[in-house]
C-alpha cells in the first residue's frame, strides 16, 4: 500500500529527500492552482516558494493525516494573497480574454450579448479584484478548485460556518459589484462564451 | 444552490485559455530546485555535520535575527536544516566550520533569555572569518553597533567586537598573519 502523505513528511524528518515525493505528488496540483492565481511568469516562483515553505514546516503537519493538499493549498492561497498586484492583473487580463471573445461572437448573437455581458464580465473579475482577501479566497476555492466546504475549511484552518458565511458573503458582494453600474436590468450574468459556441 | 457563481467558473483561466497550460518542464526544475535546497546539491547530504560543540542563541524576533546575522555578520544558514514550530523557527547558522542555532527566547524554551531581557549579554561567540576587513566593512554598513574597533592585538589577532540585533556580543577575528594575504603592505 502506498504510504500516506503523513507517513512520508514523518519519515522526511530524518531523511530530508523524501520530501521530493510530496512534491511529484501534488506539484502540478499546486502549479495549476498558481497558475490560475497570478501571472504565470511569476506561478513558476511561487511554485518554488510554496513547496519550501511547507518543507520548512514539515514537523507541523499531523502525521495521521492522509493528504497533505489541503495544507499545501493553505500555505499557496498565503503566498498569493501576498501577491494581490499580481493576482489583480491576472484578474482583469482574465476579464479582457472575456471581452474581446464576445466582440469576436456571431454579429447576431453579439448584439444581444454585448448589452448585457460585454459590459458585464470584465466586471466580475474586476469585482473579484477587490472584494476582501478572506471572501475571495473562499470563493476561488470553491468555484475553481472546486473544494468541498471541509476541503476550504482545512486549507484555511477556519470552521466549516467560517466558509459558508464568507462564501455567502462574498456571492452577494459579487453579484452587488457586477451590478452596481446597471441596476436597470435584471438579466443574470452572462458568461462569457454565451452565443459564442466556443 | 442558485447557479450566480457559474459565470466566475467559467471564467477560470484555463477554461478560457485551455491552449495555454503551465509548461510541463516547470515542474522538473522546480523539482530539482526543491530538492537541491533541501538536500544539498549533490542530493545525498542528509544532515551535514554539526560540531561537537555549538551553541544555541535565543532571541525575541528570531527571524529578524536570521536576518541581521547572515546580512551583517555574513554567516550562512543551513536552509535545509531549519525548523519552523508555532512557538518559533529554529535556525542553524555556519561560519566556516563553527555552527550557532538560534531560536525564540522564553521560559518554555529552556529557560534562554535575550539579553533584551537579561538587560546585559551574557556570553560571547568567537569567530574566525577570512577576511577580517571586508568582514568589518560589511557590518558596520548593516548597522551593527560595533563596541571594540577593528585593530590588531599583541596576540596575534586582528578583531572587532559587535552586537547582534538584539545585543548578543561577537567576536570576530582573523590571525595578523593571515590578513597579510589580503591586505596591501602598509
Amino acid at each position: 500500500m502506498e504510504e500516506s502523505d503523513g507517513a512520508v513528511i514523518a519519515e522526511s524528518l530524518q531523511a530530508a529527500g523524501a520530501f521530493g515525493v510530496i512534491f511529484d505528488r501534488h506539484g502540478s496540483t499546486l502549479l495549476r492552482f498558481l497558475a490560475r492565481r497570478v501571472e504565470p511568469a511569476e506561478a513558476e516562483d511561487l511554485l518554488g516558494e510554496v513547496f519550501r515553505i511547507a518543507f520548512e514546516r514539515r514537523s507541523t503537519f499531523e502525521r495521521d493525516r492522509d493528504s497533505a493538499r489541503p495544507w499545501l493549498y493553505g500555505i499557496a492561497a498565503n503566498v498569493v494573497a501576498k501577491h494581490h498586484r499580481s493576482e489583480a492583473r491576472r484578474l482583469r487580463a482574465m476579464g479582457r480574454v472575456c471581452a474581446d471573445r464576445l466582440l469576436d461572437d456571431d454579429p447576431a448573437e453579439r448584439a444581444v450579448a454585448v448589452a448585457d455581458a460585454n459590459a458585464r464580465w470584465p466586471r466580475v473579475m474586476d469585482a473579484m479584484a477587490t472584494l476582501p482577501e478572506a471572501e475571495r479566497q473562499v470563493l476561488l476555492l470553491f468555484a475553481w478548485e472546486e473544494l468541498s466546504y471541509d476541503e476550504i475549511a482545512s486549507t484555511l484552518g477556519v470552521p466549516v460556518g467560517t466558509v459558508r458565511s464568507r462564501l455567502s458573503r462574498g456571492r452577494g458582494r459579487l453579484t452587488a459589484l457586477t451590478r452596481g453600474r446597471d441596476m436597470t436590468t435584471d438579466v443574470p450574468l452572462t458568461s462569457c462564451d454565451a452565443g459564442g459556441g466556443r | 444552490m442558485t447557479d450566480d457563481l457559474e459565470p466566475l467558473r467559467r471564467s477560470r483561466p484555463d477554461r478560457l485559455l485551455p491552449d495555454d497550460p503551465p509548461d510541463p518542464e516547470i515542474l522538473v526544475r522546480e523539482k530539482a530546485r526543491l530538492m537541491s535546497a533541501i538536500t544539498g546539491p549533490a542530493g545525498t547530504a542528509e544532515h551535514r555535520r554539526t560540531p561537537s560543540i555549538y551553541p544555541r542563541l535565543a532571541y525575541r524576533d528570531e527571524v529578524a535575527a536570521l536576518d541581521f546575522l547572515t546580512r551583517a555578520f555574513s554567516l550562512v544558514e543551513r536552509r535545509e536544516a531549519r525548523m519552523e514550530h508555532p512557538e518559533g523557527t529554529l535556525a542553524w547558522l555556519e561560519i566556516g566550520d563553527g555552527v550557532v542555532m538560534i531560536g525564540r527566547a522564553g521560559e518554555e524554551r529552556h529557560g534562554l533569555r535575550s539579553p533584551l531581557d537579561a538587560g546585559a549579554p551574557t556570553a560571547m561567540v568567537n569567530v574566525y572569518v577570512h577576511d577580517i576587513d571586508i568582514h568589518y566593512r560589511r557590518a558596520e554598513s548593516a548597522g551593527a553597533e560595533i563596541v571594540m574597533p577593528l585593530e590588531d592585538m599583541f596576540w596575534g589577532d586582528r578583531r572587532y567586537e559587535a552586537l547582534d540585533s538584539e545585543g548578543h556580543r561577537w567576536h570576530f577575528a582573523e590571525r595578523v598573519s593571515e590578513t597579510r594575504a589580503h591586505r596591501p603592505a602598509p
